[in-house]
């Protein structure tokens, strides 16, 4: 244990006090203190999960006891289920559109605010409102509205309703996470302010332009906040359900475009009532969120850059 | 036995982590301080139907000074999904109203009281035979029906004159309302109703009009996938046609009347249940009337006077002859009668029905008026349909948006159907 740092008397007593008392007391001590968060993890996180991982390998209708059928759903799931892979197709497309465009605009906003000199603070802020106000579902109700057939784009582009044509209502919801784009934004932000001003000057003085800057000096140096964002935000859009939820009143419409897969396993969960199904369903999204998020620390190592790197 | 009671515990574990919100699994119905039994009476709808509710149970209250009633109430979907996990958590409240769809499942799953043994504080010699074995399954009373409703094709009356098409009369046949829907359409330049192709109860007025019905009297699918093509073809068909809505309106559908073409003003008719077809009066300049659905080619009506909402015991209540008394008090008491009025449907005793007929002013009486004129003319309820079919109705709605939005051919569609329904029907 270090007392570095403190320097009141009483407080170095008591750490000189905690010193002399045998280690199992002190581990005691730990143990009352964590106790609310072991029950709490325990209660609320662990057993459900078990519980969950027990119902995946039943047919369960809320109503009769859990009945063992073993593999079945997951076979199901896998091969007599249409829908199941309709369902994951959209959320693979929604997120190979959401995540990169979202990035992306939350690393142009971040370097334009990066170089504004006056009202950073403001427009850093009016940025970020939309991820704070974004998971709420009026919001995704207020969208809905905005892209219905009749509602203000179609007024604007007379493309009569986004959400109400099954090529497009995916691009509304995707667009809707865009849109909250604030999380990373202020992330790349802090990101770009780390980035060491003489790498810039020492670029221009090799006659570097703008975009070389950014392609040599700008875009290394931010690569691991980059990672993060990128293994975040997949994460997150993942389990995207608000948006497609509120977009498509729950049903994953207008012909199945919006079924992402939070909301079939909602579906399948509480309107169809086979929990065992929903519980096989969420490991099986649990599992390949894993995987994913594997692959991608397995790539980050081919182009992800620490500044530590270099000084070895 | 320990493995029996591993499961016990798993399943209320699971009941807990589903409830997430405390208010959920709130305490059961048990004898509360100063000797008073506490019934706890949850039901769905909206504020006006909780002010009467509000006031009735104080009426029961009066009436049973050793009784007090702690009543909640939310929107269908939340109050759906909360009992359900309720009763999964073996915490059902002590008196619940139920939905037809509902029935089945909670009825086998061993979370309703059997009615018929509280005969001596339950009475249901008021209720109409055919509509009381609504709330019948396997030869159990599990629920009482509480109000009376029946589809109808709401039309915007002032829309429809002046389109010049002779209006609805007393009764027509499907090619006859396709023939008013194409007409109305060539006059009036939009839709003249909304498609009825995703909707399951329009399909089984359509069906029982052929003689046929959703569900066998053991529990099976009760139609083949050609009937569920030939359907689905015709509705299809006015689709392509413009006489009826098209499938980027009728995929906003979601059960309330705003979001209807007929309530959107771009169409002049809707078929719709008949009480919340009320709603329609707000938007609907013109004002609205009510016709009846289209019967079969040769007359057989589909349409039936259907229990809009039952009335249900909990199996584990502690105190089966308070909930029974309260069930009794809520159907057959004409004081109740007249604070409830229509909201919750036309009430289904007989002698009630009679004591507050004269009552009704607006769109209560026009929906009072519609049904005594179908008196005597419809054919008996369907029994409760099975635990699937609850979510084959949305199953049949996203199977539609494939044939609405050309994705998928009638045929196809169908058969994508009948297979899912057959799957469901079995688990």
């Amino acid at each position: 244990m270090t007392t570095t740092g403190i320097h009141t008397p009483t407080a170095r007593r008591s750490a000189a006090t905690a010193q002399r008392r045998p280690r199992r007391e002190r581990q005691g001590a730990a143990w009352v203190f964590l106790s609310p968060w072991v029950l709490g993890a325990t209660v609320l996180t662990l057993l459900p999960m078990a519980v969950s991982l027990y119902l995946s390998f039943t047919d369960y209708d809320l109503f009769n006891p859990p009945h063992w059928v073993g593999l079945r759903n997951y076979v199901q799931m896998f091969t007599e289920d249409p829908r199941y892979w309709r369902s994951v197709l959209t959320t693979l497309t929604y997120v190979v559109v959401a995540v990169p465009l979202q990035l992306a605009l939350a690393l142009v906003v971040a370097l334009a605010l990066k170089g504004m000199k006056r009202g950073k603070g403001f427009y850093r802020s009016a940025f970020y409102a939309p991820s704070l106000l974004g998971a709420s579902m009026s919001v995704a109700l207020v969208w809905r509205a905005v892209f219905n057939d009749g509602g203000t784009v179609d007024h604007l582009l007379g493309t009569g309703g986004w959400a109400d044509k099954p090529g497009w209502a995916l691009l509304a919801v995707a667009l809707l996470t865009v849109w909250q784009f604030g999380a990373p934004m202020v992330i790349f932000l802090a990101g770009l302010q780390q980035i060491p001003a003489e790498l810039y000057e020492a670029a221009s003085v090799d006659g570097a332009g703008k975009w070389r800057q950014f392609v040599s000096v700008t875009v290394p140096m931010l690569s691991p906040v980059l990672f993060f964002n990128l293994v975040l935000q997949t994460i997150q859009a993942f389990q995207v359900f608000t948006p497609a939820f509120a977009i498509s009143a729950g049903k994953g419409g207008p012909a199945d475009s919006t079924l992402v897969y939070t909301l079939y396993l909602y579906d399948r969960g509480f309107v169809a009532s086979h929990m065992g199904y929903a519980s096989a369903m969420a490991w099986v999204l649990l599992l390949a969120i894993g995987a994913v998020t594997a692959v991608l620390f397995r790539t980050s190592r081919t182009w992800v850059f620490y500044a530590s790197e270099g000084e070895r | 036995m320990p493995g029996h009671r591993t499961k016990r515990f798993c399943v209320t574990a699971a009941a807990l982590a589903l409830c997430a919100m405390p208010a959920g699994c709130g305490g059961s119905g048990e004898s509360a301080g100063g000797g008073r039994i506490v019934l706890r009476y949850t039901w769905w709808g909206n504020p006006d139907r909780a002010e009467r509710t509000e006031k009735a149970v104080a009426l029961f209250e009066q009436r049973h000074p050793n009784v007090r009633v702690q009543t909640s109430f939310s929107g269908y979907d939340a109050y759906k999904q909360k009992l359900a996990t309720q009763a999964a958590g073996g915490d059902a409240p002590d008196v619940m109203q139920l939905d037809y769809r509902q029935i089945d499942q909670y009825a086998s799953g061993g979370v309703l009281l059997d009615l018929a043994r509280q005969q001596s504080v339950l009475h249901t010699a008021g209720i109409d035979a055919g509509l009381l074995a609504t709330g019948r399954v396997h030869g159990a009373q599990y629920a009482v029906p509480q109000g009376r409703g029946t589809e109808t094709v709401a039309y915007d009356v002032q829309g429809w004159r002046r389109s010049g098409v002779p209006l609805p009369g007393r009764a027509w046949t499907w090619e006859q309302w396709a023939d008013a829907m194409r007409a109305l359409a060539q006059k009036t330049g939009k839709p003249g109703g909304t498609d009825p192709g995703q909707s399951e109860d329009a399909f089984e007025v359509w069906l029982r009009g052929r003689g046929k019905s959703l569900y066998t009297d053991d529990r099976k699918l009760g139609f083949t996938a050609a009937d569920l093509t030939r359907w689905w073809t015709f509705t299809d068909r006015l689709r392509r046609e413009g006489a009826v809505s098209p499938a980027e309106q009728t995929t906003q559908l979601d059960g309330s009347v705003e979001n209807t073409p007929l309530g959107r003003g771009k169409a002049t008719s809707d078929a719709n249940w008949d009480a919340p077809a009320s709603g329609f009066g707000a938007l609907v300049k013109g004002g609205v009337a009510l016709a009846p659905m289209p019967s079969g080619a040769d007359g057989t009506p589909g349409q039936y006077f259907k229990p809009s909402m039952f009335l249900g015991t909990a199996a584990h209540t502690g105190h089966p002859a308070q909930a029974a008394q309260l069930v009794d008090f809520l159907v057959n008491d004409p004081d109740v009668a007249r604070i409830l009025g229509a909201t919750r449907g036309i009430p289904v005793n007989e002698a009630v029905r009679r004591e507050i007929g004269p009552l009704l002013t607006g769109f209560d009486k026009t929906i009072a008026d519609y049904q005594s004129s179908l008196e005597g003319t419809l054919k008996d309820p369907p029994q409760a349909p099975p635990s699937g079919d609850n979510a084959l109705q949305t199953t049949f709605q996203r199977d539609y948006d494939q044939v609405s939005y050309e994705r998928m051919s009638p045929r196809k569609a169908a058969a994508n159907y009948v297979t899912e329904a057959k799957a469901e029907l079995r688990s």
